[in-house]
């Protein structure tokens, strides 16, 4: 995310629950892991890392000039298991584009995202890309009464498609957003979705996030992302939380997103400092947990060198041989008990090495590489070869 | 990516319905019954217990399941609920002892002990009407405690009634009813939606059909 421009920032584990009640909703604090501290104050272990970020950025940040881009990473806990795959924490990394509103703003998060997912090794996924602010605008549009809608709106967050449809049923008036709401969890795919969309809908809110979209589209399309991309027009989210563009990734055969964010532009302002924002975050958990499952654990780095030596001036040897390894960006070990040569050959297919150099008191070293004879070199000779590169 | 779809399909009193549903829509023309993995037309279908259908579908081991809506109530999750089925009508109700003078919400005592199968949703029921209850948590013959004395009343699945008025038992009050439905893992529905659609639609109609 460096190379992005995003600036790492930590933000605490333990917040106090004044600053979450400002960020979160009635669902999100009621998760929360609350306790008082020494002066009976509550505070909670943070569910997520948005809240404090804005807070962050109002406050600590508030004389940066926008837009700030701001990443971090860390664990959130919450007390609904179901939450993070059967787990009460997990590992989040996520990043917040604050300050800039717009299709740009929103593609280079979307953009981001997709490259942190790369990074963590998935070969296969793919981002869905919806809007908030079309299904407010078919909620405006579609005339049910007050009550109606309050249950069209808890059966869509239910995911309840058969209760949606029974109360569609029973109202008598019937729209073309009737239609969209009933068939809400269809309404995705390429841009064709876009244009079937606009043929149904009547309403300026929904107009525009659809115009917002096909920019958006394009945009990743240039950022070298097209191929990933499906439109979701049934995206169903945090409504009251997101105002814009929202997405999700997904993994191969995995039965969750593995990320998610989207557009939040009234957040800062309950701090204080009232900004557009966007954002998203990587569930690292999830993410080793599918690698797992396909048989790719994220392997450690081999070592590139291990030292054993033997005698006072066998150690000063190695340990001079380790720091210009180091130096020349190496990894390598230096034995922590004296050990024979012979002996130490075991010890450096023991910790898979791909170079063995043995220091005794003498002026010359020993140094095998992996698969090859040993031979008797000076030491900086020795460390001339490995750091650069030859065997 | 794998593009057969696999349905999670309940055994129990689901199971027979299930079944000839999957035959009509012609998703399964072998037999199923005996294995637990059954290779159908298109589909895999993995039989597992009732209760256990929406943990299938919630953690992708399945991309669709087969469910009744009185699970759904007690293991709320990620799935998406798609269709209603129509078959395996049942209710869920508050049955009492035929001697009992409960009835209607104004008989209840201001701590109504309850024993049941489903304690999240009947807790959730009783909350929401402003009763205090204490949910006893059983997991089989539950007509058998208000009998003993160990409850009030029970909070129970029932279809015919014929269970409830063999232990002296009636119902007092109706907390829902219930039917089968499709649940659709999240996943599923975004990254294979045509595969998972397809296969959605032909269940839809064979539903349609037999109701």
């Amino acid at each position: 995310m460096r190379r992005w421009g995003y600036r790492h920032v930590i933000t605490p584990l333990v917040e106090s629950m004044d600053v979450l009640d400002l960020g979160l909703g009635v669902e999100g604090r009621r998760r929360l892991f609350k306790f008082t501290d020494s002066r009976g104050d509550v505070v909670a272990l943070v569910g997520e890392r948005t809240v404090p970020v804005a807070r962050l950025a109002a406050g600590k940040l508030r004389g940066a000039a926008l837009p700030l881009r701001l990443c971090y990473a860390g664990p959130v806990v919450s007390t609904d298991e179901a939450r993070f795959q059967h787990r009460r924490e997990t590992y989040q990394v996520g990043a917040e584009l604050i300050g800039a509103s717009g299709a740009v703003a929103d593609a280079e998060v979307i953009a981001l995202a997709a490259r942190c997912m790369e990074a963590t090794g998935i070969r296969r996924y793919q981002i869905e890309v919806g809007h908030a602010e079309f299904f407010h605008g078919i909620m405006d549009a579609v005339r049910l009464p007050d009550g109606v809608k309050a249950a069209v709106r808890a059966a869509l967050a239910a995911r309840d498609f058969v209760t949606l449809e029974s109360l569609l049923e029973d109202t008598p008036l019937r729209s073309a957003e009737h239609e969209l709401l009933l068939r809400f969890p269809a309404l995705r795919g390429g841009l064709e979705i876009l244009d079937a969309a606009a043929g149904l809908v009547r309403n300026e809110r929904s107009q525009r996030a659809l115009d917002e979209l096909r920019s958006v589209h394009g945009l990743l399309v240039e950022h070298g992302i097209g191929e990933v991309v499906s439109l979701d027009l049934g995206a169903l989210r945090d409504f009251d939380y997101y105002t814009g563009v929202i997405f999700e990734g997904y993994g191969p055969d995995f039965g969750r997103p593995i990320a998610q964010g989207g557009r939040y532009d009234g957040l800062l302002a309950r701090f204080g400092r009232p900004a557009p924002a966007t954002g998203f975050v990587v569930q690292l958990d999830m993410v080793s947990d599918m690698l797992t499952r396909v048989g790719r654990t994220s392997a450690v780095p081999p070592l590139n060198a291990a030292i054993g030596w033997r005698g006072e001036e066998g150690l000063r040897t190695a340990l001079r041989i380790a720091a210009t390894l180091r130096l020349f960006g190496m990894r390598a070990v230096v034995d922590t008990e004296t050990r024979t040569a012979e002996n130490a050959k075991a010890w450096c297919e023991a910790v898979g090495a791909a170079n063995l150099v043995h220091c005794a008191d003498e002026p010359a070293v020993t140094w095998s590489a992996r698969g090859q004879r040993a031979r008797r070199l000076p030491p900086e000779q020795v460390a001339a070869r490995i750091a650069g590169g030859a065997t | 990516m794998q593009e057969r779809v696999s349905i999670a399909v309940p055994t129990g009193a689901l199971f027979d319905g299930a079944r000839a549903l999957l035959k009509s829509s012609g998703l399964a023309s072998v037999e199923i019954g005996r294995q637990l993995l059954v290779e159908g037309d298109g589909v895999r279908l993995i039989l597992v217990r009732p209760s256990d259908v929406p943990a299938y579908v919630d953690h992708g081991a399945a991309d669709l399941g087969i469910v009744g809506k009185d699970v759904l109530w007690e293991t709320p999750g990620s799935h998406y609920e798609l269709v209603d089925l129509h078959f395996g009508a049942c209710r869920l109700v508050l049955a009492v002892p035929n001697a009992s003078t409960l009835n209607g919400p104004p008989t209840w005592p201001p701590l109504l002990r309850v024993a049941t199968k489903y304690p999240r949703t009947a807790a959730a029921w009783f909350e929401a009407r402003g009763q205090a209850v204490e949910v006893v948590q059983l997991h089989g013959s539950v007509e058998l405690a208000p009998q003993v004395g160990l409850v009030d009343g029970i909070v129970d699945l029932t279809a015919t009634g014929t269970t409830l008025r063999e232990n002296g038992l009636r119902i007092a009050a109706v907390l829902g009813e219930s039917t089968a439905r499709i649940i659709a893992n999240q996943a599923s529905l975004k990254t294979r939606t045509a595969a998972v659609q397809a296969i959605v639609a032909r269940l839809r109609e064979a539903a349609f059909r037999a109701g």
